[in-house]
Parts: structure tokens; sequence; C-alpha cells
């Protein structure tokens, strides 16, 4: 794992270039096992900068969510680059968004950092219960060492971090200008042993599943905002006219909604989990996902955000895809 | 004011004992913990542990998600309206203090200039029984903005969970009403019980590690209108729902007409000034056109414009905007760098 | 129930083809179910799958889309990508626990108003086997 010295001293330097606005990292939060994400704008805020376990946002959905007003007449737009330091997970965001060309590659500066996990709030409230104060954690070999209330404790590594890293093949960033710190190996082959145990169970038994799911909802479409691939200007969430889905919350609407939203990121899902995470009603969001990106996978061989020259799936077609079930 | 007691097991008998009201307790439900009506073989999460609180908070039992206002019915030339049925005596047990002072908050909007008598009924109808922390979480800060583990003052009776017993002790004329409904399962209480259930407030009281100093901040906040201050925050802001959803004094809300063939209705539903829809006028201008004036606006509307007007602090240091940001917006560390923002001058343009 | 259930069906069929084929099975005074509720869309590639969501929604209990041929599409390829939208939608349908009976799609030609008839017979016995959908219809009731 990289360390916060070079981390800090990478950025400082590349904050300072003149064709960089912003540069986005991570920061300390101010409490519990997650950091927070921070934009710096000059050198200064480079020292707060750091990368530990406890990393978990996904930085790429920052570049789409910037909003820019109109420039005032006779002054010109601010064209210089956002420079973003991104985990494996992140960087087939910025791939993707490449792919279907949210913005141009010379717009970013890519900081890849290798990634041996990071925590899982949910997991660690389990383990640590409520935790007061910010926690410092790092990876050593199979072990995360996390610092709560200035005690140190070792954990088993397989136990803290989200599932989503236990299935990692891409720890490494699959884009980047530059590499902070070692490579490190991947873990494991995804098998999709969860996605093939759910589509056991009975078309009753998956309803009643999602009714209890769905039903929970709130719309406050956190799972939306914080989705890389989520950056239209415009959801058809909250469009009026045409109005897809009404806002009251019910079965009816809250079903819409998702279907739409895991529907519109079927060959898009690049499985960072942070739908999942940030989800405050506990909606198992990836459940969903992850089927579509098997399906992905097994009918059109297509994995997304790999690589940049492919196009994206459903913007493309080969005349000889599956249609068994077409009469 | 009287005090009771009943022992952990009796809980069964004292929701049983409520038949004449429509009971609603923080329930398990699908994996989240909500208030939800009680039935038969509910059983409340306050009575089988510990639990800090809900993560949406009770303020749907006043101001649901989703509300009918009225329905009617179009086709030929008469338009039939009707209002939907009020609902009878309800009573809330295992609300938590700070989540009762919200209600105290948010009546004083829906009281104000146009009082509203969807909320109001259910204001009236409602009798609150809190449940005293035993266990803050650890973003808490209830006593800084006029709270407190154990406050009483919004409730109509508060229960304590002691050890194998629970302390209940009546605050309002309604509450006591409830005493007298399970007058067959309540003991009197004695000073063994009101001891412990002091020292138990004092304990949860001495727990909670966070606080702000709000002295001057109503007033500060609007000198920082134009000031990059904001941007730290908003520029992590990904513009959810979360803050203003889970929390309990957030009260916005959007009508909208939905219509199946003949038969429509005029709903309410929560609506969150963090959403860009929310202030966007119909010409296309937003008057808050970046996540910038609408953190601002967040954080303004409870620390300042609300105490401007209403003079009371629109929040109740529950800690769920806190907990649950992905961002860590945390609102207490924004206040307190509030402090420390200079206000400039602002130059002529 | 005294009375056997009748699904609605909502149809989804393009322009130049299957519109076409429908036609034909009428003018050629073929009888097809009258479950079916017709729209007719420029291209099967125009179909929106959130089309079949709000047509669920909305009280239909299947819905079938109906294209070109592939390789016979007025516009060259939209069904092409048509195929890749429902095949994927069908399984997020079924993920959920929807019957995947209610989400049927086929290539119907103008000259084929017999397939025509028999795809609506077999689109609205799967609906019937599904029965009425009420997972997510929107309810009148709870208002």
């Amino acid at each position: 794992m990289v360390d916060n010295k070079t981390l800090q001293n990478k950025a400082r330097e590349v904050i300072s270039r003149d064709d960089v606005r912003r540069l986005i990292g991570w920061k300390r939060g101010t409490f519990g096992f997650e950091a927070a994400p921070a934009v710096i704008k000059d050198p200064s805020g480079a020292d707060d900068l750091i990368f530990d376990a406890t990393c978990v946002n996904n930085l790429a959905s920052f570049i789409t969510l910037e909003e820019k007003p109109p420039v005032p007449r006779g002054e010109e737009p601010d064209t210089r680059k956002t420079a973003i330091m991104v985990k494996g997970c992140d960087s087939r965001a910025i791939v993707l968004q490449l792919v279907e060309k949210a913005y141009e590659r010379d717009d970013v500066i890519v900081l890849g950092i290798p990634c041996s996990g990071v925590i899982d709030r949910r997991k660690a409230r389990e383990m640590f219960g409520d935790v007061a104060g910010a926690v410092e954690a790092t990876c050593e070999g199979d072990k995360l060492v996390c610092e709560v209330g200035g005690e140190k404790k070792e954990v088993d590594r397989k136990e803290l971090v989200m599932d989503k890293c236990l299935r990692c093949r891409y720890p490494n960033p699959v884009i980047s200008d530059e590499l902070l710190g070692d490579e490190v190996e991947k873990f494991a082959d995804d098998d999709f042993s969860d996605v093939a145990e759910f589509a056991k169970k009975s078309p009753a038994d998956k309803w009643a599943f999602w009714d209890e799911q769905f039903s929970k909802c709130v719309r406050c479409y956190s799972c939306r905002s914080v989705c890389p691939m989520c950056y239209c200007v415009e959801c058809v969430v909250t469009n009026l006219r045409p109005q897809w889905t009404r806002r009251s919350t019910d079965i009816s609407e809250n079903t819409a909604y998702h279907l739409q939203r895991a529907w519109h990121l079927s060959g898009r899902c690049i499985e960072c989990n942070e739908c999942e995470r940030v989800c405050p009603v506990d909606i198992p969001i990836m459940t969903l996902n992850r089927r579509m990106t098997r399906d992905v996978k097994e009918l059109f061989d297509y994995e997304p955000g790999v690589d940049v020259e492919t196009e994206p799936l459903l913007a493309s077609f080969n005349p000889q895809d599956p249609e068994e079930f077409i009469m | 004011m009287g005090d009771f007691k009943f022992a952990r097991e009796k809980m069964a008998d004292v929701l049983s004992g409520l038949g004449e009201y429509q009971v609603l307790a923080p329930l398990m439900t699908g994996g989240v913990v909500r208030f939800r009506e009680v039935e038969e073989s509910d059983v409340p999460v306050g009575e089988r542990g510990r639990y800090d609180n809900t993560v949406v908070p009770p303020k749907e039992l006043m101001f649901p998600e989703t509300e009918t206002l009225f329905r009617y019915q179009l086709g030929g030339t008469d338009i039939n309206v009707s209002e939907p049925e009020g609902d009878t005596g309800r009573v809330v047990i295992g609300i938590r203090p700070c989540d009762a002072q919200a209600f105290a908050i948010v009546d004083r909007v829906f009281g104000w200039d146009y009082p509203d008598p969807y909320y109001q009924k259910r204001r009236e109808n409602t009798t609150l029984v809190g449940l005293a922390c035993d266990e803050p979480c650890s973003n808490c800060f209830c006593p800084s903005v006029g709270g407190g583990p154990a406050s009483e003052e919004y409730l109509d009776a508060i229960m304590y969970n002691l050890d194998d017993t629970f302390y209940l002790k009546t605050i309002t004329k309604k509450g006591e009403e409830l005493a007298r409904v399970l007058s067959g399962v309540l003991q009197e209480a004695g000073d063994a019980e009101k001891k412990a259930a002091e020292k138990q407030a004092e304990e949860a009281t001495s727990r909670i590690v966070r606080s702000i100093d709000t002295d001057g901040i109503p007033e500060k906040l609007p000198s920082l209108y134009g000031h990059p201050f904001w941007e730290q925050f908003s520029d992590r802001c990904l513009g959810c729902g979360i803050c203003t959803y889970l929390c309990p004094t957030c009260h916005c809300f959007d009508i909208q007409d939905e219509v199946e063939h003949f038969d429509g209705r005029r709903a309410r539903m929560w609506d969150t000034c963090m959403f860009k829809e929310y202030s966007l006028h119909a010409s296309g201008h937003n008057p808050r056109p970046t996540r910038k004036e609408r953190t601002r606006n967040r954080i303004s509307h409870k620390y300042s414009y609300f105490p401007l007007n209403f003079d009371v602090i629109a929040c109740v240091g529950c800690g769920r905007c806190i907990n649950y940001c992905p961002v860590n917006i945390d609102i207490l560390d924004v206040l307190e760098k509030s402090r420390e923002a200079e206000v400039k001058e602002e130059k002529p343009a | 129930m005294s009375e056997e259930f009748e699904p609605n069906i909502v149809a989804f069929l393009c322009n130049w083809c299957s519109y076409a084929g429908a036609d034909l099975a009428g003018t050629s005074r073929m009888h097809y179910l009258p479950n079916v509720k017709i729209i007719r869309v420029m291209c099967s590639g125009r179909v929106n799958p959130l089309f079949l969501v709000n047509a669920l929604q909305q009280g239909a209990d299947g819905v079938l889309i109906s294209g070109c041929h592939p390789g016979d599409c007025h516009y060259l390829e939209g069904n092409f990508f048509a195929r890749r939208r429902f095949t994927l939608m069908r399984n997020l349908m079924e993920h959920v626990g929807v019957d995947p009976g209610r989400v049927n799609m086929s290539w119907v030609s103008a000259s084929e108003g017999a397939k025509f008839q028999d795809v609506v017979a077999e689109v609205v016995e799967k609906a019937k086997e599904a029965g009425p959908m009420d997972q997510f219809r929107r309810r009148q009731l709870n208002w």
C-alpha cells in the first residue's frame, strides 16, 4: 500500500501544475470506519490526503457530479484538468465513462492506487460496535490493523473488508497515468455463486424477498446519486413529463424505480458496490446488479469498464446474439 | 404525574392492554427498525434488547412519506371529491426523546400561517410514550440543542429500560389517561426504580461525546452567504436525499396529482432541498444552481433561518445525518468550521 | 372463480413488419385473441424496456414486443438492439420474481399473419398460466 507521505507529495506536485484545476482524493473522516472524499484546489490541501482501508468512496462519481453554471458573458470556461485518485474498482468507472464519452481522456489525470480491500462499515459495526472518532486501518498481509480509539487491533482481513473485495479481480487500476505504490495480487475469481444461489429460489420467494426490500425504500436516490455511472443531467425518475415513475413511495413505484435503475446499469455496472454501501435502509441493491453482470458476461461475453476501446454493450450488437426466448 | 413499573415479560400484556388504541412501536421490518403498527406476534425492538434509534425517523408517523390529501372521480360533468378518513387514537411506544422534540419543532411550521389539518389531527390523536436512551450513539449531541437522553419535555410519558423492569413515568394528561387504561398491568414504582432511572439518565448523558456551542451561529451563518467556506463540504456532496429524508425535523413536501383512469388523488410526499429539482423554476432557471447553494440552504435552514423565525434550532441532535451521509458531511464539523470562517467585505463588482 | 381469467396483453408492434403482419391476419379474417391491445411503434428498437415495467404497473398481465426478423429491419439494425435489451430485461424481471411468461418477444414479418395469430395465442396462454399480475400493479386500494 502506498504510504501517505508519497501520496501527499505526488498530490502536491500534481495540483501545483498550471493545467490542473482540482484533485480528488480521500482524507480522514470525522468519525468511524469511512474516510471522506476530499476535493483540493491548492497545494496546501494535499497535506490532508490519505489512503488506507477506510477509503471506500468511489471518487469517479465526482468527475461527472460537478455542476457547471453558465459562464458569465465575456469569461472563458475553465478547461483545466481534474486529477483523481482511483482504486482498482474505481478505475473501471473511469474507463466506462471514457467509453461513453462522458469526457475526454485528456480532461483527467488518473492516479492509480493498488488496493488490498476496503472496510465494510456494517461488518465493522458488528465487530467493534459504535465507535467514536475516526479509525485508521492499514493492510498488513492478511491482517488489517485498525486503530480504534487509540488502541491497535489486528483483524483477519477477510472478516472486515467488503464482500466485493473478496471477489475482486481488479485490485490494480486498469487505467492510470501514474501508479502509486506497488501492484498487489488479485484475490480470487468471481464465480457468481451468490447469483446462482439466489436464482434457486422460486418466483414467489423471489418476489416475497424483493417486496419486503423495495417496500423499505424511502427514495432518497442515494444509490443513484453515488453511482459513478448514473451521470445523466436529467434522470428519468425525476422527470415530470413524461413521468415514468411517480413520486409516491409504494411498492409499485418503488419497484419501478429499482427496475429502472438496475436496467440502466445492466452492462454498465462496474461493481464498486457504492449503491449498496450508501443505502440507509440496507436494500441489497447489488443483488440486482450482479445478476445483470453475470448475464452480460455469459450471454454476450462482455465485461464493462476494462477496455477503453470497446463499445458500450447496449449501443452495439452481434447478429449472432442469443435469442432462445424469441418466438 | 404518576410513577409506575411493569416487569419485562409483561410487555406483551401492556401492548394488548392498549387494545383500544392503535399501537405503534419500533419493529424489525425487512432488516431495519421502523415504527410500525404492532400486530399480536410482534416484539418491539426496544423490549428485546438495546437499540439506539430507528434509521427512518418517526416523523413518518405524523407526516407520512406519501399521504393522500383527497380523492376525486372524474367523468361526466361532476367531480366528486372525498377526504381520507382520519386516524383514531394512537399510542407511539418507544420513541426517543430527540424525535419527540422534533415534533415540537415541526409543530411550529404546520401550525403557523396555514394550520395543516392532516398533521395536527395526528398530533392530537397521538400519545407519545418515550423510551429514555440508555446507550446514545457516538454522533448524538442532543444536550447541545436543548434535549437530553431522558428529556421529558415533549413526551406524554417516558419509559426507562431498567434491567428486568420498565419504569414508566407519566408526564401529561394524555399519559395519565394511558396509565389509567393500563391500570391492570402497571404497579406503583418505588424509590429504587426512580433512583435507577435517574442514574441511567445521568450515565447516558455522560456518554455523549459530541457537542456544539450554538451561540452566535444563527447570526453568523447568513454572513457567510457567498463565502467559499461552503465549497469544502459541497464539493463532496452527492446531492442525495439521505440527510433530509432521515432528518426528524425536515418537513418539506411536494404535492402531485395521480390519476388512474377516472379515479385520482392528490397526494403529498417528502421532498428535499438537496435535489436540484426542488428549486427548479418552470422557466429552467434554478436559484440554487449547484450543490454549494443546496448544502448552504440545508445547514442554514436548520441553524439560522429557522431559529431566526421561530426562536428554536431545527435540529435535535439525533446524529442521523452524520451517521448515514455517504461522504461524511458532518453537520457539527460544518458548524465548527463556520465559526472559524472569516467574513470578508464583499468587493463591489 | 366462475369466470375464466382473461389477461390483458399489451403488444408493441413495429410499423414495418409485425403491425403489417397483424393487419394481414385481420384482413385475411384470421381470428386472433382479443386480449391483445396493440400499440404501433416505428421499430422494435424504439421500445424502451421501461414501457414494459410501466405496462405491468398500469394493468397489463403480459407484454409482447414484436419486430422484423433479424436482418430485415427497416432501419437495418433496430431489432438487434431490441433483442439485447429485452434478453436482459426479461432476466431482470425473472430475478425479481415476475413470471418470465409475461415478457415476450417475437419476430413477425408482414407476410406472417398466421404466425401472429399463433404468437398471440401463446402469449395469452402464458399470461393465463402466470395469473393476474398483482405484484407491483398500481393499486388504488391503498390510496
